[in-house]
């Protein structure tokens, strides 16, 4: 029983507790033995008065907690997750009377406090007679029970459920008629406008192009089109610019760092543990990479699920593919957890977790303690998809989750290079000595010990080698030291990756959880997948003699990845039209349950679903087949009359605004100031960190490196992700939490964020950055500079009155604060980066 | 299901609105609250087209509270019970021999260990009698505004874990702290103020850092703030050297000028206007956060109550009266550390438990005593919840074979509350006669946070967040009760 009782059990929402208690009670007494009428008068007089003064809250009924139910015999006999209540064989070793005796500190009944010892022995004599009971119908619920839970049945997986309309195949939907054909530009526009039509709404006009541009710029890279590229779209008058510029975007290498960010937060991607010393994952930085490349190759979606799931258990292992399964690591790891074994179902919690929200778009977690409320996913299920990751060696700070993944022509070179080097250290080391060895000699008395530090050494016994051996010899001591300290700098790792590794062809069993308790085991479970998709079995082949891992998740990935599955693709392409249209067709990406949204638009989603995989799973042509559409081109202008009748737009008749995300704010600044470096990948990059955030730290700038301002000025997906410390800029505008799967950023607005911007070093440094560029691009004058502020932030060409405002505030602060001009310029430009215009996109 | 899915929707059709008109004054961040009220109406992720509601809009609770605030004096690194509030007469005599004890710390599980008998004398104190060690000469003068709790359990003997979970209620990092609950519950009063703020010990912040405020799943508008007890109290408070409040009001003006020409045409998107008004808030912030803060403004009798005028006493007392003068001003949650950074520069008494205890108790001892009886003299105790208490205790026997150091202890431990409806001058639930374990009237941590959320209005059970499926609580899916014995 012990840790039911210790760690966090999940409320039971029992069917009609009352009507269990009744039938249970009316089958009692055939199932007790005859007792005397002394016996049940000292239960009925001394025993269930402690029975239900003690025991009934949590065990009565309308709680049956670790699923032990006192409130007759043969529930007593039955027992709860652990096991029978009493043993009639030994009576003494009943587990009741163990929980009673508080002997053991994980199984302690009541737990609020011991029973007397005159309850106890009472208990006991009961038991050791036999623990009559007469039947229960006089026993009633102890008095304070907390409120009722409510009477609802899990959902059964069965014919009904199994109609929920994410669980149906993905239908190919008809493109429906429309009466203004003329809107219709690709099949998106006949499904949003067929649904406008049928509620009298009309689709809002088209963005002006200086809108379209900015808007398509951001979706696709996270960055702001420059002034020369928002004059050559403008200037290209030609039916088919919109789609060049798209075509462009999409080649760019700016896509994958845009796009790979919504993935790496669907993924919890950080670089650290969490936790008290929050370690460092090695080389999990790969990841990182591994998703911007495969965005920017338009890797086909089922080879990157089939990598990330299995990347080491399929037919080609590439370095790519092993650096994918690094997917099972990513979460929080407590390096010290005080109940290990349930630490170790944590892990496998996080993966599930994850792979059914990210993929299935289903909260199977719900499951890990009884069978889901509201989704036909029984708890059987939770462990039958647990099982599959079942090998995974745990995370550890050792080698059980780093794979080699150098080739192996490679890493025989480097082997050999390190014995040579190895050779050439031991051969330098004793010539060093051989040098030292007279000098030594020749010390003053007394001055025996010589400092560790080979340069402290040099400075004491070079001027002796010099005196005692001569030149040649002073320089050679000198040349041997330079060229021992640089081959001990060089080093020899090898390219390690972060991946799924496991220990041989054979995983140990998977058992159902009680109620998710690691130490109370069910049943044991076989690989399966969710039996409400009514799926094909999982027939796991025969591990090859010597195979490393079972090749149980390559038959999971094959089936995510299949075209028979309902959820994966329409999952997918809802997180597309998510991140161009603001939200998902189903609002809650990551929930496609019951307690999900519907979706505004079932058939769109569909039809796109169908498109994607009949298309090879590609991403890019889902992005160029949205932008091209007149749904994705229209104004975010509204129309009074659909705000009025619509004022969600849950009918699409508008494009909506939204706030950029934390990087893209980040990113443009360092765009439109002309610093944003755009080197890619590599190990992350340490913006710098106010010193009173550091302070937060048990040991501040503890984990935080320091990189020049060159590296600090590049993109900000390549910022090393540490759990515990954010750089505050991107914590206040909201970037995702990574602890777990977010699938959905917030926009919050609050002060905080403006003391950020107005304030905060970041965004004062780079306003002064961006007045210097200002200076020299634009000359001396003031409307100048502030136009081309106003051009290079705004993407538009500014108005007359845009640029007077401008130069009111800037001869405002000469004039009438007698700041400098310089200063008033930087002022200026950090009013800029204030803007709503700025970090908000039409 | 009717009734999840329904809120599931619910929070995404809110009912705020915000007040236009009137410039920046009348905008402030004055939401209107809807039928709904405000738990059904959870912030939620970017849609693009949910209406802007602030989500710290004063907050209706579900009971008449009996608190308003919360100050949470965190003993990090875990006092030892039996040498501050659990008289154990019998470690005295033990003291020194071996015996057997079930343990669990950093150290594993013992059976048997060397009693280390409590290094200070209790003594009795007020009209309750209550004992308390040398340790807390001024707070003993307290103990009838007290309610203490013997018996507290955790989870886990290990800081890391055992810090989240008396922060978060969980012991796996992710989730929000009590303060950010409580801001989300109750929104502030004080929108010049941050509602969650935090106050470090100056040797460092502890384990896990930011962690221990973060506000998990829920959105950043509820995590702590970090609130210097020196210099600009919080980050980017004060414009850069060389931006004078003149320039400032430029600066807001001239964005002001740019917004709403912006705004004129997309006047239906109340996230514009929120965000012109969360400027002014923040400009309104810089002038009224050091109000809040400026503890030089306080007489000197005052100052004297908290220990400012002793070296030792002086941190820690500027950081109580700030807590004060914080609650006084509607912050709602106030978590100070004493302790900071690694080993004894915080309760964490492995090694020389005198030395380490005597340390920390002396630090913080007066002006824990002076903040009790400045909320009191005040009036504010009686809506001011104290809280005190670290995240588990100490064993009664030693960790090494030599000296006087204590190893973790989660199966039993004493925290104390006073003011916000909590009863004065009582005592409940009890350790064995070792101090080792809670043995009469065990409460867990999801106690306490239940009692907190009950005295604040609300029932524990029932304040819910819907994440990853499930509608949350701080008291997990099991739920608690509040410690009803000391709710007066």
């Amino acid at each position: 029983m012990t840790l039911a009782l210790k760690r966090e059990t999940r409320r039971l929402f029992a069917a009609s507790l009352a009507a269990i208690w009744l039938v249970a009670s009316l089958s009692v007494t055939t199932a007790a033995p005859p007792a005397d009428a002394e016996k049940i008068k000292f239960f009925t007089s001394q025993v269930k008065p402690i029975i239900e003064s003690s025991c009934l809250k949590c065990h009565g009924g309308e709680k049956i907690k670790g699923g032990l139910l006192l409130t007759d015999r043969e529930s007593l006999l039955k027992g709860g997750d652990t096991g029978p209540a009493i043993s009639l064989d030994q009576p003494a070793k009943s587990l009741l009377l163990k929980a009673i005796g508080y002997g053991d500190p994980d199984l302690q009944m009541p737990p609020k406090q011991k029973l007397s010892a005159v309850q106890v022995a009472t208990l006991t004599k009961w038991v050791e007679d036999g623990a009559p009971m007469i039947p229960p119908a006089t026993a009633r619920v102890a008095e304070g029970t907390a409120e009722m839970p409510a009477k609802r049945i899990p959902p059964q997986v069965n014919a009904h459920t199994m109609k929920f309309w994410s669980f149906q195949p993905v239908k190919r939907p008809v493109v429906p008629a429309v009466k203004r054909g003329d809107w219709v530009k690709s099949p998106i526009d006949a499904f949003v406008l067929a649904k406008l039509e049928s509620n009298h709404l009309e689709p809002a006009p088209p963005a002006t192009k200086t809108v379209l541009l900015r808007r398509a710029y951001y979706d696709l890279t996270g960055l702001p089109p420059t002034p020369a590229e928002v004059e050559a779209f403008i200037k290209d008058v030609s039916p088919r610019a919109f789609e060049t510029v798209v075509d462009r975007l999409l080649a760019s290498p700016r896509y994958g760092e845009r796009w790979g960010r919504h993935w790496l937060d669907v993924v919890r991607f950080a670089e650290t543990n969490s936790f008290e010393r929050d370690g460092i994952k090695p080389n999990a930085w790969r990841f990182r990479d591994y998703v911007i490349k495969s965005f920017n190759e338009d890797k086909p979606f089922d080879q990157f699920i089939k990598e990330q799931i299995a990347g080491d258990e399929l037919d080609h292992v590439t370095a790519d593919g092993i650096i994918a399964t690094g997917y099972y690591h990513l979460g929080i790891w407590d390096d010290e957890p005080a109940d290990r074994e349930q630490a170790r179902m944590d892990l496998l919690d996080d993966m599930v977790t994850t792979t059914g929200q990210a993929f299935l778009g289903l909260t199977v977690n719900c499951a890990r303690c009884h069978d889901h409320k509201l989704d036909p996913i029984p708890q059987k299920d939770y462990y039958r998809l647990l099982s599959f990751f079942r090998g995974i060696r745990p995370y550890s700070n050792g080698d059980s989750a780093l794979t080699e993944i150098m080739p192996a022509d490679r890493l025989k070179a480097m082997q050999d290079e390190t014995k040579v080097v190895g050779r050439r250290k031991a051969e330098l080391k004793r010539r060093i000595e051989d040098l030292e060895k007279p000098a030594i000699a020749a010390l003053p008395k007394g001055k025996t010990s010589l400092p560790e530090s080979r340069q402290n050494r040099q400075e004491i016994l070079g001027p002796l080698i010099l005196k005692s051996l001569g030149d040649d010899a002073f320089h050679d001591y000198g040349a041997l030291i330079g060229e021992l300290d640089q081959l001990e700098t060089r080093k020899f790792s090898a390219a390690m990756a972060l991946s799924a590794k496991e220990a041989g062809a054979t995983p140990e069993p998977t058992f159902v959880l009680m109620r998710g308790n690691a130490h109370v085991p069910g049943d044991q479970v076989e690989p399966a997948f969710l039996s409400v998709l009514n799926p094909p079995n999982a027939v796991i082949p025969k591990p090859k003699p010597g195979a490393m891992s079972s090749g149980r998740r390559r038959v999971l990935a094959e089936w995510l990845s299949g075209d028979k599955n309902p959820l994966v693709a329409r999952v997918m392409v809802n997180r597309i039209w998510q991140h161009h249209f603001g939200r998902g067709i189903v609002r809650s990406p990551n929930d496609f349950g019951s307690l999900g949204d519907r979706p505004t638009h079932p058939e769109l989603l569909d039809w796109l679903a169908g498109e994607f995989v009949a298309q090879g799973w590609k991403l890019k042509t889902m992005h160029r087949m949205m932008m091209l559409s007149n749904a994705y081109q229209m104004s975010s202008i509204a129309n009074p009359a659909a705000l009025a009748k619509d004022p969600r737009n849950d009918l699409f008749w508008r494009f909506d605004m939204r706030r950029l995300e934390a990087e893209e704010v980040r990113d443009s600044i360092l765009a439109v100031d002309g610093r944003l470096n755009l080197e890619m990948g590599g190990p992350a990059i340490f913006p710098a960190i106010p010193q009173a955030v550091l302070a937060g730290q048990s040991r501040p700038g503890e984990g935080w490196g320091q990189s020049s301002p060159e590296q600090q000025s590049r993109r900000s997906i390549y910022i090393h992700q540490k759990r515990s410390l954010v750089v505050p800029l991107l914590a206040s505008l909201d970037a995702a939490d990574n602890d777990a799967t977010c699938p959905a950023r917030f926009t919050t607005t609050q002060s905080t964020q403006a003391l950020g911007m107005l304030n905060g070093d970041f965004t004062n440094g780079e306003a002064a950055v961006f007045a210097a560029r200002l200076r020299k691009e634009a000359g001396d004058k003031p409307e100048d500079q502030i136009r081309l502020a106003l051009r290079l932030a705004l993407c538009r060409e500014p108005t007359g009155e845009d640029i007077e405002r401008g130069v009111k505030f800037v001869g405002g602060l000469k004039k009438d604060l007698q700041v400098a001009p310089d200063v008033a310029l930087k002022q200026f430009c950090l009013l800029v980066l204030n803007l709503n215009e700025f970090v908000y996109l039409d | 299901m009717s009734t999840a899915s329904h809120q599931f929707c619910r929070r995404t059709r809110r009912e705020f609105l915000w007040q236009m008109g009137g410039g920046f004054m009348g905008l402030g961040l004055t939401a209107m609250l809807g039928e709904d009220g405000f738990l059904a109406a959870q912030t939620r992720a970017a849609d693009g087209v949910t209406p802007y509601a602030n989500p710290l809009a004063p907050g209706k609770p579900m009971f008449a509270p009996k608190a308003k605030s919360v100050i949470f004096l965190y003993m990090y690194g875990g006092p030892s019970q039996v040498d501050t509030f659990d008289y154990k007469p019998k470690l005295y005599e033990l003291d020194g021999q071996t015996i057997p004890v079930k343990t669990k710390g950093r150290a594993g599980e013992k059976n048997e260990g060397r009693v280390v008998g409590p290094k200070w004398k209790f003594k009795q104190y007020g009209q309750c009698g209550k004992r308390v060690s040398d340790l807390f000469p001024h707070l003993a003068t307290c103990v009838d505004d007290i309610a203490f709790i013997h018996s507290m359990t955790a989870d886990s003997p290990l800081h890391g874990s055992a810090m989240l979970q008396m922060n978060t209620g969980k012991i796996l990092s992710g989730s929000p702290c009590l303060g950010s609950w409580i801001n989300y519950g109750l929104g502030s009063v004080n929108e010049n103020l941050p509602g969650f703020v935090v106050m470090l010990d100056p040797k460092g912040g502890p384990i896990s850092g930011a962690k221990n405020w973060s506000s998990g799943y829920m959105p950043a508008t509820y995590q702590g703030t970090l609130l210097r007890s020196n210099g600009a109290p919080i980050l980017d408070l004060q414009p850069p050297v060389g931006v004078s409040h003149g320039m400032q009001r430029r600066m807001l003006d001239g964005l002001g000028e740019y917004n709403t020409a912006h705004q004129a045409t997309r006047a239906d998107n109340s996230n514009l206007a929120a965000r012109i008004a969360s400027y002014e808030l923040a400009y309104k912030m810089q002038a009224s956060a050091p109000v809040a803060t400026d503890i030089d403004s306080e007489p000197e009798s005052t100052r004297e109550m908290y220990g400012l005028d002793q070296p030792r006493t002086q941190n820690f007392g500027r950081q109580c009266l700030m807590a004060r003068r914080l609650v006084q001003r509607g912050v709602r949650f106030v978590q100070i550390y004493s302790g900071g950074a690694h080993n004894d520069d915080n309760w964490d008494a492995h090694g020389d438990l005198e030395k380490n205890h005597g340390f920390h108790a002396g630090n913080t001892d007066k002006p824990i005593a002076g903040l009790l009886k400045d909320l009191k003299r005040t009036g504010l105790l009686d809506e001011t919840l104290v809280i005190w208490g670290g995240e588990f205790g100490r064993q009664p026997t030693a960790e090494y074979a030599q000296g006087t150091g204590r190893d973790h202890n989660a199966y039993g431990f004493t925290m104390w509350m006073a003011g916000g409806g909590i009863k004065g001058g009582v005592s409940v639930g009890e350790t064995d006669e070792l101090g080792a374990a809670a043995v009469v009237d065990r409460f867990h941590v999801r106690n306490l946070h239940a009692t907190v959320l009950r005295q604040l209005g609300f029932d524990p059970n029932k304040l819910t967040y819907f994440y990853s499926g499930l509608d949350q609580k701080l008291v997990g899916v099991e739920g608690a009760d509040p410690i009803q014995k000391i709710i007066a």
